[in-house]
């Protein structure tokens, strides 16, 4: 896990000329993500406007901000409504206990990933927001995989969301529940076991996963807006010498 | 043997099952007429068909369900109308109906689903997602 000092990260860079390729500094305690989920309190230091999560899993804020979410009240309303289905379901889903492998011996897997037995596994609970987002939660005895996919209204976002979430996905092993490949018909996947349970506190698990589905719209909005504000200033100096 | 009589009965009843159903959906449509959505979503609800493994019972019963829930307009006097024995079979509802992707129709269900989880509990969800054997 990186600790520590900064780390500049190009993520996208989407303009070919070089000058106005943007990057992204991404807080080095985004990996330390696990970390807050043990400890009560992590300090705030400087940190870049964009990604702030260490600290909203700090606070334990679970309720999704709707200021900032949308202006219009009924949108508002949904989403605040679809994360509290989704926390209500990851709540009653979340009771995970060890189970060793029944195939072969000795041998300890999330029963998840396998699928083979049937009565290891309830019923997949998928939720939809609406026609381009939804939530499946699958549920066996010793782990739970939550498949988001995220709202892509445009092609621009259907880069930037790929980008962003393959971005995070790469570095899985930092956060410790991420799943490396987003299944498929998805953007990203969480894999959570029982040994995430014991060791991290099942509440802020939980509050961590709701929290980030609330923090990558805004995430991908900003990163739109930005690319948008670049692409106009190189339009803009471009066409200056025609002037 | 037990099994083959089983699956046979299972086939005699189909038939009357989807009969049932119909019948439901008729009276369904009027009591929604004459403005009394609790009542139909109760009559919606109640002999819902679990057992049967057959897909077309069961896409019978939710389109029947899924007129009644969407013509529900208060949901606390709803819910607090309904008898507990049905929040199970509604949540499963609720669910099916989540996982359509039908814009109103997901809006509507998360407005209950909130509703019923506080009503009901999170042992309802969890009773939803764990019963393989009365499945809507």
């Amino acid at each position: 896990m990186l600790t520590g000092t900064w780390q500049p990260v190009r993520i996208n860079s989407l303009l070919p000329d070089s000058h106005f390729a943007s990057s992204v500094y991404l807080r080095p305690s985004l990996f330390q993500i696990a970390s807050p989920l043990h400890s009560t309190s992590v300090p705030p230091s400087s940190r870049s406007p964009r990604l702030n999560w260490s600290e909203q899993i700090d606070t334990g804020s679970s309720v999704v901000n709707l200021l900032s979410i949308s202006k219009d009240s009924t949108m508002a309303n949904t989403i605040r409504l679809y994360l509290t289905c989704i926390r209500n379901t990851l709540e009653a889903a979340m009771c995970l206990q060890n189970f060793p492998c029944q195939e072969v011996e000795r041998h300890n897997k999330p029963e998840v990933e396998l699928n083979t037995s049937p009565e290891l596994i309830m019923n997949p609970d998928l939720i939809c927001r609406n026609e381009a987002e939804k939530c499946l939660i699958e549920t066996p005895i010793n782990s739970i995989r939550i498949s988001m996919k995220v709202k892509q209204a445009d092609e621009l976002e259907n880069i930037l969301a790929k980008k962003f979430l393959r971005f995070l996905s790469m570095r899985a092993e930092a956060f410790q529940v991420l799943r490396r490949k987003p299944v498929q018909g998805y953007d990203i996947s969480f894999l959570i076991t029982n040994y995430h349970c014991e060791e991290m506190h099942k509440h802020k698990l939980i509050d961590f996963i709701v929290q980030f589905m609330e923090d990558i719209d805004k995430e991908i909005s900003e990163l739109k807006l930005s690319v948008n504000t670049r692409g106009r200033l190189v339009a803009t100096e471009f066409l200056k010498q025609f002037i | 043997m037990a099994a083959e009589e089983e699956y046979l009965e299972a086939e005699e009843n189909l038939e009357a099952i989807i009969t049932r159903i119909e019948h439901k959906s008729r009276k369904i449509e009027t009591l929604l007429k004459q403005s009394k959505p609790v009542d139909a979503l109760k009559t919606a609800l109640e002999g819902s068909a679990l057992k049967t493994r057959d897909e077309r019972c069961k896409s019978a019963n939710w389109i029947v369900v899924h007129r009644a829930v969407m013509a529900i307009k208060d949901v606390d006097g709803m819910i607090s109308s309904l008898d507990p024995e049905y929040y199970d079979i509604l949540m499963k509802y609720l669910y099916r109906g989540l996982a359509t992707g039908d814009r109103p129709t997901c809006d509507q269900c998360l407005r209950i689903h909130e509703k019923l989880t506080e009503k009901a509990g999170l042992g309802c969800i969890l009773r939803s997602l764990s019963d393989t054997v009365n499945t809507v």
